[in-house]
This record gives C-alpha cells, structure tokens and sequence, in this order.
C-alpha cells in the first residue's frame, strides 16, 4: 500500500491536463450583469446575534449592503428577491480552511533524499516564504460546496508540511484570485506535522526545528537591523527566505496559525508559544475542553473544529442483550467522550474563550448538523452565529467589513427559508460581495433512508474492487459482515498480501463508508472511502489524505 | 531582595495560571520499612506532609485529615524507579540523521498512556522516559513521575530532574544509518567518530559562542553572531557537563571506547544503558566513576548481545559499579521487583543490594537520589507497598504512592483505568493478543529502517 506515496511525473502531467481541459470546455462568452442592485424584501433579518429586524428590506448595490430596516425604497433597476418569511443572515466566516486551494503539484514524495538528515527544506514541508495566493483555484468545487451551506468567508492556507506558507482571508466567491481576495498574508501557518521519513520526522523533531529556526530568525533579524543603521566595517547579512518569512511574526505583525486538532498538540503547541512569545492562533481545535485556563492565559485565539465525532446510533438489540457488561461499559465511556467533543463549543463560551469556527476538517455537508448539535449541548444560538460571523470578522480583523448585515459592508448573506439552525433549513440563497447564488430545494425522497430504487441495499459479503491509482489499478477484496450495532469488515490488496482491519464502517441510505489505516514508515494515514451501492454493484472514491481522491467501484462476489 | 521578590511573584503568577502537582498527606502504619539506605524498620510508621516524608519511626499519630494507610504485615519500600523506559512519550526515534541532539523527548509527553497505570500497579513511580537508539547521539531524554491521573503532560515531569541524553553505540545506528542510507556511521569504527565529531563541534562552537557574549558585553560593539544551531548547543551544553549520558551499548570494546572518548574531552556524567558485557570492563568502568544499567537476564535477541550472563548485574555492583536493573519495556516494568530477585539466585546480593538496583541505584544515575531512591526524612513520598516481601515470588504490589498521593490501589482498581477516551474508537471486547516482547520499541518510528534488511521494501525500485 506503500506505493501510494509515490506519484510519478507522467501522471501528474496528466492530471494537470484535465484540469486545464476542465476549464477550457467551461469558456464560454460572459456577458455583464444586467445590473448590480438587489433587493431582499419580506425577510427577517438577522442583522448579528441578538438584532433581528421582523419582515424588512435589504438593498445590495454593488457588492455593498445598502439598506437594512423596514419600509424602505426598492431602486427601480433592483432585482427583487422575494424571500418571504425567509432569514437573512451575515454570510459565515470560516476561520481555518483550505476551500480552493489546490493540493501540492509537486511530488511531494520524491526520491528519498541521500542524507534523510539534511533534506531540502523544501521536501522536509519547510517553506514557509510560500503564499497561499499562489495556489488558489476559484473554481474549484470545494469553494462551492463550502458556500452552499452559508459560508462566504474563509482564511486559506497552503498545503505542505509543519511550515507551509502564510494564509490568505477569501471571499468565497469571484472568477479570478484577486477577485477572491480579502486580505493577504493574514497568518504564518504551522503543523506540529514530520516530513516524511527525513528530517524532522516526529513531533519532537519538528518542534525542535521550530525552536531552531524561530531563534535564527530572530537573530538574524536583530543583526540586520544593526546592519541597516550602518553598514560600515560590518560583514553583509545572510539573505534567507525561510528566516525572513518569520520576521513578520516576531514584530507580531501577523499570528501564527496552528493546526491544533488534538489535545496534546495544543499543549505542545502552547510549550512553543510560551517560549517563543510569538501572537497564537489555535485551529480546528476538537479536544480543548480541559484547556481554557491554559489557553486563556496565553491569550490564544481560537477556532474550534466544525468536526465532530459520529453520534452513536442506539443499537436495540444489543441493548435488549444484558450479557456484555464490558462491551456496554466501553460504549458508555464513548458516548461521554463523545458528548465532551460535542460540549466543546458551550465549555469555551462559559470559560470566556474568543472561538470561532473552523472547516479545515469537517465534511461540509456535516456542518449544519454539528452546529445543532453544539447547540443542544449547550451554546445558543446567538452564541454560535457570533461564532460563525462577528468573533471570526474580529479575530481576522475584518469586523469593519464583514460579519453582519449593517450598511457599508460587503454584501455577503445567506439566505435561508427557516431559522439556519433549525433541522428543517435549507439554504435558498447566498450573496458573496453581492453576487447572488441560488439553491433549488430538491424534492427528499421518502424511499431514500432506507430503499434505494426499491432494491434493499445489503453490504453483506465479500465484494471485489479495483481502483485507478496513481500506480496504475489495484485490485483486491472487501468483505463485510453485520456485527451488532453496525458492520466489521476488511480489505486485501494487491499491493499488499495482508487483510486490512476496515474502520468506521457506516451505512447511509445506499452509502457506504468507511476508513483504513496503513503505517507509511514515518507515519500512519487514514484512507477514506465512499462508495454508492446499487444493487449488487459499487462506485465511489478513495480518498488518500492530501494526495487526492481515487475511483473506486466494483461489485458482489456472487458466491457469498 | 527585589529580585527574589520578583521571581517569587513570577512563580505565583505561573502557579495560579498552570494547574499544580498534587502533594498528598498521608500516615502508612506499621509497616516494615525498606529504606534502602537506612536499613529495614519493623512496624514502622512512615509520615507523609505536603508530598514528602517528613517523620519516620513508631506511634505515629495521624494529624486531622491525613490519610491513613495500613500497613501491617506489609513492607514499604521506596517507589521503583526504571531508568530505561519509553513509556509515556508520543515520539522516541528522531531516527533521520546519526546525530539529533537537538530533539527532546519531554516534547511529546502523554499523559493518558494506559502502561504508566500498569506500571504504578508494579510498585514503579519514575521512568526514565528516553528518545531510541537508532542514532548514534539520540536526543534529550524525560525522567517522569508517574502521577497517571492528570491530564496535563507537564505535570507529569520530576520537576527540577537534571537533562539526560542518549546515545547508542553498535548495530542500531550502524544498522539505521549505514546500512540503510549508506551514510557514515556503517561500523563501530563510523560511530565512535560521529559521536568525536559532534563533540569537537559542540567544543568549536562553544568556544566561539563564549566569545561573542565576551565582546558584546565591550561597549559599542558590533558584529555578527555566530550561526545558532540547537544541535551543538545540546553538545556544548553535555561538555559543559550540564546534561548527563545514558548510553544504549552491549560490547565491552564499544563501552571502553565511549570511556575513552569521553575521557578526552572532560565528559565525566555518563551511564551505559543495557552494558551486556559490562561485567568484563567492570573495573575499569568503576575507576571513571562511570554507572551502569543492566537487564537481569535478557540477551540473545540480536548479535551483538549474545554473550550475556545473569551474573552480571552482581559483577557491577561487586566491583563499585552504581548498577541499576531497568526494563525498557512495557511488561517488564510491571515486575522490576522479580527481575532485581534474580540477582540473589545470579549472584547473591543481599537484600539491600537487590533493592538498590531498582530504587537508590537509578536515582542516582538519573541525577535525582536526593529528592527519591530511599525512605528518608525530607525525600519525595514515592511509596510502594507490597504484601509479602518485594523480592519474594510471592509479592503483590497493593498501594503506590506518588508525591505522597495515591496513585495506585490495588483494593480500588477497576476494569477501566484509562484517563481518555477516544471517540471515534470502534470498541472490540476481543482480547488482543501481544506476541513477543516489545523490547524493540528502543526503534520504534525506525522501523522502515529494518524493511531494507530484509529485502522487501517495495518503495525503492
């Protein structure tokens, strides 16, 4: 399974191909807006959290709101949006994502270098001079889908290893990067991330290579300035890009970003901080529960994960079964851990932590849904738009900006027909700087939770797959099994002769998903897959952390 | 006087911002008491206040609100100490490059690791929590108390434990290094050059470091600073003798070598780590004052580790040697009790001796045997409490104590001890089957390094 890490040139040309032949065959001739001016009427407005305005008007004229309130005069060019007790909310701001941003074009694993001890920074995920705004594609789909639920805000950072680059605030809309843009260069962003099998490969390398570099920089940045105010008799500084990429961090110009998922790496995290002094901003934090004193203190800005773990479905049969006390003690003990994951957002709240939110790994389509349940946990709804529209605009300083429906800011909005956070909701329209984006509400099929077509869906059995990767196809076998409350199951390859334990094996309506590690040397990644079954058949994608997607499909060994 | 102030000010400040170490008050009565360095007390009663021992001897009231422990027909010995282990630390192999002095395994502490509970249910209350042996210099190592039960990795470090370092002579880094990235070192020769190598430039760079804090006290002075590097800065800092060796060896040629290097340039802290063959350079590792920690009986599992004997922890310690009998593993920590009684069957040490190996002994090798190591007035209350004798087959650990808190107890342990829990955990009640000692966990985050070995690596074509 190995093999997976290495995507050769050829076909990394190829994929470039498509997508350059992608954006060919959507030219098309693009003709100005009839006109820029639209209005919203009959709509509640919820200008921020706390101040709603019941069945008013909102004027957008280009790109810029305004007119908020009741009674107001529609400007004859306007278009009229008809959103009839609909909501009308401040678009969402996303403070930690990669929504547009093209995953590396290079190789990232190359030939092993010939002294793993001394990569090129560059291989080692050092290269912290690198801008996201080099590597944004404002067509790119995941920009969409991130819209389609009510964001129209992000800050982006590049792809890489612990120092990627310096991330970007977009709007979640436009045709070209510059029209993207917000604000540039907004965050020096980190990962507590090892490159792979080089150095450093482990978290106590990184975090020493961190250390290194932060005191090079600031040495260096001390002794040119010493060379500024008179060159005379002194040696010329060294130039180098790595180390001034830092500068901005050490006159705390701009916050370093980190990647701050699990519990442990915020503490890790914070050790650096605490020595190094530079401004934190924690990202796509899950487990930080038990750290607000910590993170207070050290005056962290925050954005809590979007991510949540998967519910645990209520299982009748096992608990009609009273013989398996361990297992049912086990399962309790999750479902606490699963409830503290979820009370995150209102522990934060009552602790006083400025939070707001990040999408970096949540499933976009899973965010209205977590939202409720962050909520039924314990943050209200006020708190959680704050979280999603004003805190955010002040984190990134962009509240003169973005983050409500007042007069003068951008005309980002979402529409929704119910309260957003009401389970019924679904988004009927979004404005990024004021270009207006319509969603049809889609019939729900009542057959779909459990039918598809009629036909029962089954993933009982042992299924053959092949998938197209980088390395040409792999082949090889999935066998599933009903096991209590849910499904067990593995996976053989052809690239490998031992069976892979499969994890977290979900049946949604007629899709199937689930996830598999494998040990790469340096370290362990998840792979993902999703597949769409139809009747004794399947097709779907493997999803390799940050190397892409892959089809997968294949059908039922009709033996089993 | 203002600075003290100041300072205790600052220490306020961090204490009420940080959560602190629980310091527990505690009587264990009537016990027999194995204070290691004080001799054995019977029906004794040992008086805990605020974390340590502050009275032992007979009748000892128990102040309002302490906790009582009773002891009777027990035996209460100091906490065990493993000076080899790689337990409670995300990362141990920064296995890259033959050299990362840099790295510090204090940096990747978790608290939550289910075999710091097991090892306190084995009498143990410090580790040596030490970066692998796949470089010929490792990285700064973590001496840890084991207070399992917080989730704050900092609290679980011995507060004031001097640095460690590891270092590794042999097949390890020649195996990593040489045979698997064709880079010096590939012989025993190779390594002990790297580790002179690192050491002249630590020396070097030391040197020119001093010199330019010299002149920049000068007034008006100005110039560039030499080029930091955090590798050198550990080396100066070990020849600055601020930081203490422990050294993965097995060759008596190897561990005379390191003596010898160690010997030019002034390196005078310095444990050798698993020392197979100690017993045949003993004397000579006596005279430097160099310790030694051994495994009871455990060899064989490589080449170079063939020629081993039981004997020879008693060997060291017959010779002077300050020996120390560890684990570096996760089930041998559980009963360093019965591995230092192996050496009243090898070798005849007495009680008091056997005992040092796994209390005062690694104490001193890490640095810390004035704050644990024996039952002495003033010292940390890390306890262990054994129902029958702790060098008798029959010993059951019962209670463990740590900083005079308990941390295990046998009457109060339940199925489920772990601190977190993970939530996307898919909960199979099947028991897990461990073939095998993981006594290879010395390499663990290396072991890409073994596929080449074997010719199977599919990623090199």
């Amino acid at each position: 399974m190995n093999r997976f890490y290495r995507i050769p040139r050829q076909w990394l040309a190829l994929m470039l191909c498509w997508t350059s032949l992608g954006v060919f065959a959507q030219e098309e001739v693009k003709l100005a807006p009839v006109t820029r001016t639209y209005a919203i009427t009959n709509v509640n407005i919820i200008q921020g959290p706390g101040r709603k305005v019941d069945m008013g008007t909102v004027i957008i004229r280009n790109g810029i709101i305004q007119g908020v309130g009741k009674n107001l005069f529609i400007p004859a060019e306007a278009i009229v949006i008809k959103a009839d007790s609909m909501y009308v909310y401040a678009g969402f701001i996303d403070g930690y994502s990669r929504a547009g941003v093209i995953k590396p074009k290079q190789e990232t694993n190359r030939e092993r270098p010939k002294d793993p001890g001394n990569p090129d920074p560059e291989q080692a995920g050092i290269t912290p001079q690198n801008d996201v705004r080099t590597s944004l594609n404002p067509a790119d789909k995941s920009v969409e889908d991130l819209r389609a639920v009510g964001f129209t805000t992000a800050q982006v950072v590049p792809y890489g290893g612990m120092l990627s680059g310096t991330g970007s605030i977009i709007q979640l809309g436009g045709e070209t990067v510059n029209e993207m843009l917000l604000l540039p260069g907004t965050s020096f962003y980190s990962e507590l991330t090892g490159a792979q099998r080089m150095y450093p490969a482990t978290v106590i390398g990184v975090m020493s290579k961190y250390r290194e570099l932060y005191r090079q920089a600031s040495l260096a940045k001390s002794y040119e300035s010493m060379y500024a105010s008179n060159r005379s008799g002194l040696e010329r500084p060294s130039n180098d890009k790595i180390l001034e990429a830092f500068y901005p961090v050490i006159d705390k110009r701009i916050p370093v970003l980190f990647k701050a998922d699990r519990y442990l790496d915020i503490n890790r995290i914070l050790i650096l901080q605490k020595e190094l002094g530079f401004n934190v901003v924690l990202g796509d934090v899950k487990d930080g529960a038990d750290l607000t004193n910590k993170i207070k203190s050290a005056n962290a800005k925050v954005f809590l994960s979007l991510d949540l773990p998967d519910e645990v479905k209520e299982d009748k049969e096992a608990k009609k079964d009273q013989s398996n006390a361990e297992k049912k003690a086990l399962e309790k003990r999750k479902a606490e851990a699963i409830a503290q994951y979820t009370a995150q957002a209102g522990v934060f709240q009552k602790a006083g932590v400025v939070f707001g939110f990040s999408t970096a790994s949540a499933k976009t389509k899973d965010i209205p849904a977590n939202l409720r349940r962050m909520i039924a946990a314990g943050l209200t709804e006020d708190q959680a738009l704050a979280a999603l529209t004003t805190t955010p605009a002040q984190i990134l300083g962009i509240a003169d900006r973005v983050g409500t429906v007042d007069n003068g800011k951008i005309a980002n909005l979402v529409i929704s027909d119910k309260p957003y956070f009401n389970e019924k909701a679904k988004v009927r329209y979004v404005f990024v700087d004021g270009v207006l984006y319509k969603y049809e509400v889609k019939e729900e099929k009542k057959s779909d939770a459990k039918n598809a077509g009629g036909k029962k869906i089954d993933p009982n059995g042992k299924w053959s797959y092949t998938t197209e990767t980088p390395q040409g196809n792999t082949s090889g076998t999935i066998t599933i099994k009903s096991d209590g409350s849910g499904y067990a199951g593995t996976m053989t390859s052809s690239m490998s002769d031992r069976a892979t334990e499969l994890k977290s094996i979900l049946l949604e309506g007629n899709v199937l998903s689930f996830s598999f590690g494998f040990d790469a040397g340096g370290g362990s990644m998840t792979i993902e897959v999703n597949l769409t079954i139809d009747g004794n058949d399947f097709e779907g994608t493997m999803s390799i952390g940050q190397y892409g997607s892959f089809p997968m499909k294949g059908s039922k060994d009709p033996n089993r | 006087m203002k600075k003290l102030i100041i300072t205790l000010l600052f220490v306020a400040a961090v204490g009420l911002l940080y959560a602190q170490v629980e310091r527990g008050n505690a009587l264990i009565k009537g016990g027999t008491v194995l204070t290691i360095t004080k001799g054995t007390l019977e029906n004794t009663d040992v008086l805990v206040k605020d974390g340590k021992i502050s009275q032992v001897g007979k009748g000892i009231a128990a102040p309002a609100g302490y906790k009582v422990i009773d002891a009777t027909g027990m035996f209460v010995m100091p906490g065990i100490i493993d000076a080899h282990s790689h337990a409670g630390i995300d990362a141990i192999n920064e296995a890259t490059a033959p050299v990362t002095a840099e790295v510090f395994t204090g940096d990747a502490v978790n608290p939550f690791q289910i075999g710091l509970y097991r090892a306190l249910a084995g009498g143990v209350t410090t580790i040596h929590a030490m970066h692998g042996s796949a470089n010929a210099i490792g990285g700064e190592s973590e001496t840890l108390k084991l207070r399992y039960g917080v989730k704050d990795p900092e609290l679980l470090k011995m507060e004031g434990a001097p640095r460690t370092i590891k270092f590794a002579l042999g097949e390890n880094p020649t195996r990593v290094h040489g045979s698997g990235n064709g880079i010096v070192p590939r012989t025993r020769m190779g390594v002990e050059f790297v580790i002179r190598e690192a050491f002249s430039q630590g020396k070097e760079y030391m040197e020119k470091w001093d010199a330019y804090n010299k002149a920049k006290t000068q007034k008006g002075f100005r110039g560039a600073p030499p080029a930091y590097n955090k590798r050198l800065e550990t080396m100066a800092d070990i020849l600055r003798g601020n930081i203490i060796i422990h050294c993965h060896s097995y060759r008596a040629d190897e561990i005379y070598m390191l003596l010898n290097v160690c010997r030019d340039f002034g390196v005078k802290k310095l444990v050798f780590q698993h020392v197979n063959e100690g017993f045949k350079v003993a004397p000579e590792l006596a005279e430097y004052g160099a310790m030694a920690s051994v495994f009871s009986d455990w060899w064989a599992y490589k080449f170079e580790v063939y020629y081993s004997t039981a004997y020879n922890a008693a060997i060291l310690v017959k010779n002077g040697v300050t020996t120390s009998i560890n684990s570096d593993d996760g089930e041998l920590m559980r009963h360093l009790y019965h591995e230092a009684a192996k050496t009243q069957k090898y070798g005849q040490l007495s009680d008091e001796e056997a005992l040092a190996l796994i209390t005062i002994n690694p104490a001193k090798q890490l640095g810390v045997d004035n704050r644990i190591g024996s039952i002495e007035v003033g010292k940390d209350a890390d306890i262990a409490i054994f129902k029958n004798h702790p060098l008798s087959i029959y010993t059951v650990p019962m209670v463990t104590l740590v900083d005079g808190v308990v941390r295990f107890d046998r009457e109060k342990d339940t199925d489920d001890q772990r601190i977190v829990v993970d939530p996307k955990q898919t909960i199979d009640v099947t028991l897990h089957t461990n073939t095998g000692h993981d006594h290879e966990t010395c390499m663990q985050d290396a072991e890409y390094t073994f596929v080449r070995l074997f010719g199977f690596n599919q990623q090199e074509k």
